[in-house]
């Protein structure tokens, strides 16, 4: 039976808040986290619109997200998450961190091996989590900065399936940049 | 700690070994790319077939293009003459990528009736543009004892009005234009001495440069919706094409067009003045002009 993983944060039902349930893909972890941090992914907030008020009682489970990613994932939402949650789409409420220990907490958060990287971006993406996919892609684009393709190739690990024709191809429709 | 597996949506996250970035969606490296130049856009494309695709779709150029491309593009099929109406017609019908209109704007885009030409700058997509010597109001440009129109390929038109010498220097002129939200730095371009090509080799003459020490060439600026700006300096450095920069201004609305009068002066009639050539007057988005840029060509 799927075993009860660590809330990632500190269980906010000590104030009264409303938490959510999330369950990842392989139904192997169960996460319990504060509406507010939750709601950072408009997925979710969408997936409990839809699914109507007592939604929440089984948890939500989410397809494309496994049990790694999704504990790293809210690791990032419990951080940035606003101090209460609200009930409007347009999220302007403040975190409840400073600043600077955000951009600490955001600078650690993405060293990580390329594997987790790529987790965390496919996941940003589908969770639409729009801060953690503009951190993710923003490191992986400082990484591609002012590299040649084959240094890129090494770094993220591409291999390229051009043919010689394609080569050729690719190279006429870019000719007008150089 | 065994391998993890997530859903068909991603990919296997291995961890560690680092070979799977190259799986990543194309929508995911679309992300990726929004946050480089074009440039390096177009450097990318030729990673992976799903580089390829994600630097050539629409999402990414959309965000490189100004606000207002499509006027951009109009004005530039309209300077295109009878041609030009067709292919404005032609895009209406079935509109082109997003990525062929970025680099068509990136072209040399004649307008006004082909003595002032605009382009974006291809590394960072902002607003370029020359107006030649043809185009400004020049005191005594009909007498060819002061002013004579020379052929010069050091000029995007390929002629400059060159100044053999005067009592009145007055170069004035102006353009109304839809440019696209930003800063921008405005230069007349000008070139003490006259070049000429002997031998192969390019020299110049200085017979005729005199006065330029004696008082400075006042510039002065202004736009309709009231920014000014006024600077003086002497002109010196004979021999090379030097942009002088006469100041900013900032464009808040590239849905209105903001007119810009400029002025170059020197009407202190106790001296003459001479050997000058004017080429064109210069707009640059004022990130570029941080940079170095060669003086001898623009």
């Amino acid at each position: 039976m799927a075993a009860a993983a660590d809330s990632s944060g500190d269980g906010g039902t000590s104030s009264g808040e409303k938490t959510i349930v999330l369950v990842s893909s392989d139904n192997s972890a169960r996460f319990e986290v504060r509406e507010a941090a939750a709601l950072l992914s408009q997925t979710v907030r969408r997936m409990i619109d839809e699914a109507g008020a007592d939604a929440s009682g089984d948890g939500i489970t989410l397809p494309d997200v496994d049990a790694k990613t999704l504990a790293k994932v809210l690791e990032y939402c419990n951080k940035h998450a606003p101090a209460s949650s609200s009930s409007s789409a347009a999220e302007a409420a403040p975190p409840a961190e400073g600043e600077e220990d955000l951009e600490r907490f955001d600078r650690e958060f993405v060293r990580v091996d390329m594997g987790t990287l790529y987790s965390l971006v496919t996941a940003a993406s589908y969770l639409k989590i729009e801060g953690l996919l503009n951190l993710t892609c923003q490191t992986i684009a400082d990484m591609i900065k002012g590299k040649t393709p084959e240094q890129i190739r090494k770094t993220l690990g591409i291999t390229s399936e051009f043919t010689p024709e394609e080569e050729d191809e690719v190279r006429r429709e870019n000719a007008w940049a150089f | 700690m065994g391998a993890v597996v997530s859903s068909a949506g991603g990919g296997r996250c291995r961890g560690g070994d680092g070979t799977v970035l190259g799986d990543l969606p194309e929508n995911c490296v679309a992300e990726v790319l929004l946050r480089l130049d074009p440039l390096e856009i177009c450097r990318m494309a030729r990673l992976s077939r799903t580089f390829r695709g994600a630097a050539s779709g629409d999402v990414v150029w959309e965000s490189k293009l100004p606000r207002n491309y499509v006027r951009l593009l109009a004005i530039a099929a309209a300077g295109d003459g009878e041609g030009g109406q067709a292919a404005a017609a032609a895009l209406e019908a079935e509109p082109l990528p997003k990525k062929d209109l970025y680099a068509r704007l990136c072209r040399r885009n004649r307008f006004d009736g082909g003595n002032k030409e605009f382009w974006l700058d291809k590394g960072g997509g902002g607003l370029c543009m020359s107006i030649s010597s043809r185009a400004l109001s020049i005191t005594g440009i009909d007498d060819r004892r002061y002013w004579n129109f020379i052929p010069n390929d050091e000029s995007r038109f390929h002629t400059v009005a060159y100044l053999s010498q005067i009592w009145w220097f007055e170069v004035r002129g102006e353009v109304e234009f839809f440019f696209p939200e930003g800063t921008y730095s405005l230069f007349y371009r000008v070139h003490l001495g006259r070049p000429f090509k002997r031998l192969g080799r390019r020299v110049y003459s200085s017979e005729h440069i005199h006065g330029w020490d004696i008082k400075p060439v006042h510039f002065q600026m202004s736009t309709s919706d009231g920014q000014h700006v006024q600077s003086k300096c002497y002109l010196t450095d004979p021999g090379i094409w030097i942009n002088h920069h006469v100041g900013d201004f900032v464009v808040k609305d590239s849905s209105r067009p903001i007119n810009i009068r400029f002025a170059m002066i020197q009407i202190d009639c106790t001296h003459t003045k001479g050997g000058l050539c004017v080429d064109s007057v210069v707009v640059k988005p004022q990130y570029l002009t941080q940079k170095k840029v060669p003086w001898t060509y623009v």
